[in-house]
């Protein structure tokens, strides 16, 4: 049983449960509801991106250049397996 | 060791954090705002095209039924030259907002209003694949029951305080045909509408005055309601899209190092 570290991480995590819920956020979206800088988000998202957890879009929005993510089926089996063993660690750590 | 230490605070907010799919979803679902602002463009444009139209007809019949010609030739040269404008705006809106860019005047509303928040999508409906067939057949179902029972209400078949009670057999399944059609893109709360426009028969049935009885204003009756409950129906479901934001903001923000951490 071991727990997922590029999930692990706090931000990373709530990036990944944010996109779990969506077909797709753009970075504006992240950044505001995370209430993180710019720079950050997007280190931790090139990390999930370079584990294979994240689709990175491009695209034009009333011409102005506009990136969204999405999770992908890599992303969204790590994430249900990062749950399932985070309960069973903490299933197990209980006493009785 | 250290890695069980990490793990402590998250594991006290484990479960918090497993709703924030659901708040998302939530809010996305009912981010809705920018179908009522664009009915609300739609209807103010209607009425200043009527009035601008309506005017110089108005002063052109005026001219001469009192036989005023002058007055009657300066209102008609005023009706064509307003008929001409709204062609022309006619033209250039088809050309601009229809065919390949017809999304376009949505998403910049939807950029107007949601623009600070960024963008997120839902997936597209399960029963996609969108079977136009199914699509034409219910058009052509729901004119007729439509238009039909409008036909009869002026015949004097119906009563015009029965035309919104006898709508539900027909504008409620569409409704909640829509939903499920467009599901999981809205919510659950759009069908606050079906819900209320069946209230607004029962009451009317019950004795509640809530309909026109003349013949000009009986097609209001079916009108009113829908577009009324639809509008109501989607700023419901805005005011929640606040409300699910603020939860989610308030389960992913993350304070200082935590959030920095790599």
């Amino acid at each position: 049983m071991e727990i997922d570290k590029i999930i692990h991480e706090p931000t990373r995590l709530r990036i990944m449960m944010i996109l779990a819920g969506l077909e797709q956020a753009d970075f504006t979206f992240l950044v505001t509801t995370l209430s993180l800088t710019r720079g950050n988000l997007s280190r931790h998202i090139e990390k999930l991106e370079s584990a294979g957890y994240l689709k990175v879009k491009k695209s034009f929005k009333d011409r102005v250049p506009n990136t969204s993510y999405q999770l992908t089926q890599k992303g969204s089996k790590a994430l249900a397996q990062y749950w399932e063993t985070l309960d069973a660690v903490r299933q197990s750590g209980r006493p009785g | 060791m250290s890695n069980q230490q990490n793990s402590e605070p998250q594991d006290q907010n484990a479960e918090r954090l497993k709703e924030i799919p659901k708040w998302t979803r939530r809010y996305a679902q009912n981010r809705m705002l920018t179908i009522p602002v664009l009915m609300v463009m739609g209807v103010l444009l209607i009425m200043f095209i009527a009035v601008l139209l309506a005017l110089p007809l108005h002063l052109t019949a005026a001219g001469f039924k009192k036989g005023n010609m002058v007055l009657g030739f300066v209102g008609f040269a005023l009706f064509v030259a307003a008929l001409a404008a709204v062609l022309i705006f006619l033209i250039i809106f088809i050309s601009k907002f229809c065919r390949k860019n017809s999304g376009l005047i949505e998403q910049l509303v939807e950029q107007r209003i949601y623009g600070k928040e960024g963008a997120v999508s839902m997936p597209g409906p399960k029963i996609m694949k969108k079977n136009i067939w199914l699509g034409i057949v219910i058009g052509v179902v729901l004119y007729i029951c439509f238009f039909g029972s409008w036909h009869l209400a002026t015949e004097g078949y119906i009563a015009f305080k029965y035309l919104q009670p006898i709508s539900v057999f027909y504008i409620v399944p569409w409704l909640v045909s829509e939903y499920f059609q467009r599901r999981p893109r809205i919510g659950p709360l759009f069908l606050i509408s079906p819900a209320l426009y069946t209230i607004h028969a029962i009451l009317i049935v019950a004795g509640v005055p809530l309909f026109f009885t003349t013949e000009n204003f009986c097609i209001f009756n079916i009108l009113l309601p829908l577009i009324g409950y639809t509008f109501l129906a989607y700023v419901i479901g805005h005011v929640y899209s606040r409300y699910a934001l603020k939860k989610l903001k308030g389960i992913t923000h993350l304070e200082g190092e935590a959030a920095n951490g790599d």
